[in-house]
């Protein structure tokens, strides 16, 4: 006896429902087309530009020194990498060689500013998923991470730190005996974390099975960064590519096992962790001498050529590529900025979802609506 | 600059002044960064930390003076009730004038307690979140850690313009508060805020606390439904199956309480508990070995899910559907629900200490002479605290996750515990 | 069925142990500090909103070639008897709505002490536009004057911080 279902003949029908540009979870102005079956998802739609700056054109017209400033509003939570990557670009194309300083400078601040930016993806993913106190937790141990970044360069976001041949400023030892404060206040804190919400079997329960991402699917996107890694595939820019003489400092990458939300939250957690050790090796091996490369010509000209640079940011490969035609000022630019390029698979991962995990999933990508619109 | 040697005085050196700062209105910080490492050094050598502690304490006082004022006008209400009935029958009314006015002085206490409740517990919950999250919530309203700021919320919340959306259902979206918010008052009647202290004495007080508080749901409903805005639809829609499905777990863990005490009526139930075992265990219902604990969880649990709070807020999810089923509501409206979940929270946790902790019972002997209405609102505040506290540590279940978590753990376990229960008394007896 | 209830008790230990942690920063000293009545002098290096010196400025233009957004722009004094122009300032103006704040202007400048610095003012909040664009002239002290286009003067910015000289800096 075939049993007919007691909905048989009823009309239903699917429900739009447009997730942002206001909504308080898209983590700016993200706007996702929702097509929802009850709670179920049929359709997703992300709609980026809201935030679009044209900071590729706008560099066109600007000479090299003026471009860093330009790259500290792509990704505004962890701009040191931003600096760094269109420094190395530019570096490159003039043929500057860097002080060791200078080079263990730029690794010590990308790796604060890497925790800083995964501090704000923790307090914003538990905010996510419903869970408001680690984010003031997290957001406690950031301000002390800004609190050193004002120390030594003056800015707490935008910090045009890292510049063509070196870095803005040499650090005293005063700010390194704060840095090393912080780094021991700083451990401890990383497992209260895993006790809130790594841990917490509700947490676990709502991202262990949720936006799964096979490592094929994953590399065929081209995700980059702790979304790659959650899925399992080891690409870490710092160890396949190394810059800045990250080779000669020992770390590790963590890798995720099947790819969900929980693998990628766990990554950045455990990246955090790295990149704390990352950081009391440089203070310790931090090396005498200048901090800044001699003969950075005030308008840079470089020579007509083309360079690429890229380096491990922290929400994952960030590139520049820069065509220099010898005048004053970038012929083009061109940014792989990647949070637009993990933000693409959004669309696929939504589909057959609950609307609740569209907020999961979406904060585990971890995107920054600055970067994507650029 | 000296090693020149020639006699002369070095030229003084030019001092550098303190940055000077628009001193307008404040105090400058010139020592700390208020890192953490140096704030949590030694907490007691600052002011404001010795001042909070005292504040503390004040307010565990507090809560005691407020439970021992009530036990003491309670008598006054026998004086009262002598005094309406003299009037009434000097003017010739019959006996019904005289419950008619005493019922709705009685109601009408019942409705402040919920009020100043909410004024109470909005403020309690601001200030115990901000200090679990190293902040310090509320402190300039009305001066004094910022006392007055529910006070002067709900001044501005009747000040606020009523907006009602254009695609609303008009009627039914103002009437979907005031259904929220009316059996939360009434479900509160026969709750016993000490020995001898209920607004009616009702036998089925049990049942007739789940029946009315089941009725907020239609209220959340009818306010989702008729904003006309997609989240508050689905928040509305997850209320209606939350609520309903938790009502059972709920309804099922007190079934053994009632089983030993053998009474729905609350007082008689909060009697049952009152004696030690062994001279000091008090025979509190929680202290059943296993049964009693297993029940309390589950009822615990069971609230916070009826109360919608964190981790059950799915209804209002404030990160997926922007506010739930109040999205649309302002001003006083809003305040309703507010003052709704508020209600059902102050419900449960008088529930729970009637429930679970013995009522006015002293924890230990010898300890009787403070009266029951302290220990009742003593141990109702400690309930609260809890509320609070778990609010404000765990993520929130996604909504199917929800329902599996209630069907598929709670309500077996809550079953099991009767089974356990009766096996219990089958032995005892 | 051990394993069962493993899961559950594991799951309620992990529970517990999140409660006790928050149960510890409730009674652990608050951080915040309150802004309006508390305020930090911030360090040393800090950018805040620039100053302008029109007595030591020597009208170089440099700080307006190193500007990234074009905010700052000058114009030469003359010599009123030989109409050339001198190494003094008429004007100079810094657009704060444009500011980037990223110290390039400050690096750049020849002078010593420098002519146009970060101060530490981080309070920079302008009640109209016409604030935003803040005007120098010799004997204009280092904040600036705005020119407000209702009334057609320059006036002094309201509520602006008197003056905060950073000596080490300049």
């Amino acid at each position: 006896m075939t049993r007919t279902s007691p909905l048989a003949g009823v009309k239903t029908d699917t429900l739009f429902v447009n997730l942002g540009p206001q909504h308080p979870s898209t983590h700016g102005v993200l706007r996702v087309g929702l097509t929802i079956d009850g709670e179920v998802i049929t359709k997703a739609v992300p709609d980026i530009g809201y935030l679009h700056r044209g900071t590729s054109k706008l560099a066109e017209v600007r000479g090299y020194h003026h471009c860093v400033v330009l790259t500290d509003r792509w990704d505004y939570v962890s701009a040191m990498p931003n600096n760094l990557v269109f420094c190395l670009a530019a570096e490159k194309l003039m043929g500057l060689k860097i002080p060791p300083r200078a080079k263990a400078l730029r690794v010590l601040m990308c790796e604060l500013n890497r925790i800083a930016s995964h501090l704000l993806f923790f307090g914003t993913y538990g905010i996510d998923l419903g869970a408001f106190t680690p984010f003031l937790y997290a957001f406690r141990e950031r301000e002390m991470v800004l609190d050193l970044f004002e120390m030594c360069c003056g800015a707490r976001l935008t910090y045009n730190y890292i510049r063509l041949g070196g870095v803005m400023v040499d650090v005293g030892d005063n700010w390194i005996a704060k840095t090393k404060e912080f780094i021991e206040y700083f451990k401890p804190r990383l497992d209260e974390y895993d006790t809130l919400l790594t841990y917490n079997p509700i947490f676990m329960v709502r991202t262990r099975e949720v936006g799964k991402i096979a490592a094929e699917v994953a590399v065929n996107w081209g995700l980059s960064g702790p979304n790659l890694r959650g899925s399992g595939v080891n690409y870490d820019v710092r160890k396949a590519d190394p810059y800045c003489g990250y080779e000669q400092y020992d770390f590790e990458v963590p890798l995720g096992k099947s790819g969900s939300c929980w693998d990628r939250y766990f990554c950045r957690v455990s990246e955090m962790r790295q990149s704390v050790r990352l950081c009391e090796q440089v203070l310790a091996t931090l090396p005498p001498g200048e901090f800044m490369a001699m003969g950075v010509a005030k308008v840079p000209k470089p020579a007509a050529g083309e360079a690429y640079a890229h380096v491990e940011g922290a929400r994952g490969d960030l590139g520049i590529y820069l065509v220099s035609d010898g005048q004053a000022s970038p012929y083009r630019m061109h940014v792989r900025a990647p949070s637009f390029i993990n933000l693409a698979i959004l669309q696929e991962m939504l589909v057959g979802n609950k609307v609740s995990d569209v907020i999961a999933i979406l904060g585990s990508i971890d995107i920054v609506l600055g970067e994507v619109d650029r | 600059m000296t090693a020149s040697g020639s006699g002369q005085a070095p030229p003084p050196k030019k001092v550098i002044p303190d940055p000077v700062f628009n001193e307008k209105n404040g105090r400058l910080l010139k020592d700390t960064r208020y890192w953490p490492t140096e704030v949590w050094a030694n907490p007691w050598a600052s002011p404001a930390y010795r001042r909070g502690a005292m504040l503390l304490i004040g307010i565990i006082g507090a809560i005691f003076a407020t439970g021992w004022m009530i036990g003491e006008l309670a008598p006054l209400g026998d004086t009262l009730y002598q005094l309406i009935a003299s009037v009434a029958s000097a003017g010739g009314l019959p006996q019904t004038a005289t419950e008619a006015t005493w019922i709705m002085i009685k109601a009408l206490i019942i409705l402040h307690v919920v009020l100043i409740n909410g004024l109470w517990a909005v403020w309690w919950e601001r200030k115990i979140s901000a200090h679990i999250q190293s902040r310090v919530g509320p402190t300039y309203a009305g001066g004094f850690h910022g006392w007055a700021q529910t006070i002067l919320d709900g001044i501005k919340l009747l000040l606020k313009e009523d907006i009602t959306p254009a695609v609303a259902d008009k009627w039914v979206h103002a009437l979907a508060p005031a259904i929220v918010v009316v059996p939360v008052i009434i479900a509160f009647a026969p709750v016993s805020f000490g020995s001898q202290l209920a607004a009616a004495d009702i036998d089925v007080g049990v049942l007739y606390i789940f029946a009315f508080a089941g009725i907020s749901v239609i209220g959340v409903v009818m306010g989702g439904w008729a904003s006309g805005n997609k989240y508050s639809l689905l928040g509305g829609l997850r209320a209606t199956a939350q609520l309903v499905s938790y009502e059972l777990p709920r309804g099922f863990s007190v079934v053994p309480v009632i089983m030993f005490s053998g009474s729905l009526d609350l007082s008689v139930i909060a009697h049952a508990q009152a004696g030690y075992w062994l001279g000091f265990i008090p025979k509190w219902f929680i202290f059943y070995p296993l049964v009693g604990q297993l029940a309390f969880i589950i009822f615990l649990i069971a609230s916070v899910a009826e109360t919608n709070r964190t981790p059950f807020d799915i209804p209002e999810a404030e990160s997926e559907l922007v506010s739930g089923f109040h999205t649309e509501y302002s001003g006083m409206k809003w305040s309703m629900f507010f003052l709704t979940e508020y209600g059902y929270v102050l419900l449960a946790c008088f529930l729970l200490a009637t429930f679970f902790l013995g009522g006015g019972a002293a924890p230990l002997p010898g300890l009787e002479i403070i009266p029951s209405w302290i220990w009742m609102l003593g141990k109702a505040m400690a309930m609260m605290f809890v509320f609070l506290w778990v609010r404000w540590t765990f993520p929130r279940f996604r909504a199917d996750q929800l329902m599996d978590f209630n069907w598929k753990f709670l309500l077996p376990w809550s079953f099991a515990n009767i089974a356990f229960a009766a096996a219990a008394l089958l032995y005892l007896s | 069925m051990i394993a069962y209830f493993r899961t559950v008790f594991t799951a309620a230990w992990a529970l517990l142990q999140g409660m006790a942690i928050t149960l510890k920063y409730l009674f652990k000293p608050s951080i915040t500090i309150h802004y309006p009545t508390e305020k930090l002098v911030p360090y040393e290096k800090f950018r805040g909103a620039l100053l302008f010196d029109a007595e030591t400025c020597i009208s170089c233009n440099l700080c307006v070639k190193a500007c990234p957004s074009a905010c700052i722009q000058l114009e030469n004094a003359t010599n009123p008897q030989t109409k050339k122009k001198i190494a003094k300032v008429d004007w100079y103006s810094i657009d704060f709505g444009k500011c980037n704040f990223c110290r390039l202007c400050e690096e750049v400048c020849p002078t010593k002490p420098k002519a146009v610095w970060h101060s530490l003012d981080y309070e920079v909040v302008f009640y109209t536009r016409d604030e935003m664009v803040r005007c120098w002239k010799a004997g204009i002290n280092y904040i600036g004057k705005y020119w407000n286009r209702k009334e057609k003067i320059f006036k002094d910015p309201e509520g602006q911080i008197s003056i905060q000289e950073v000596h080490s800096r300049r």
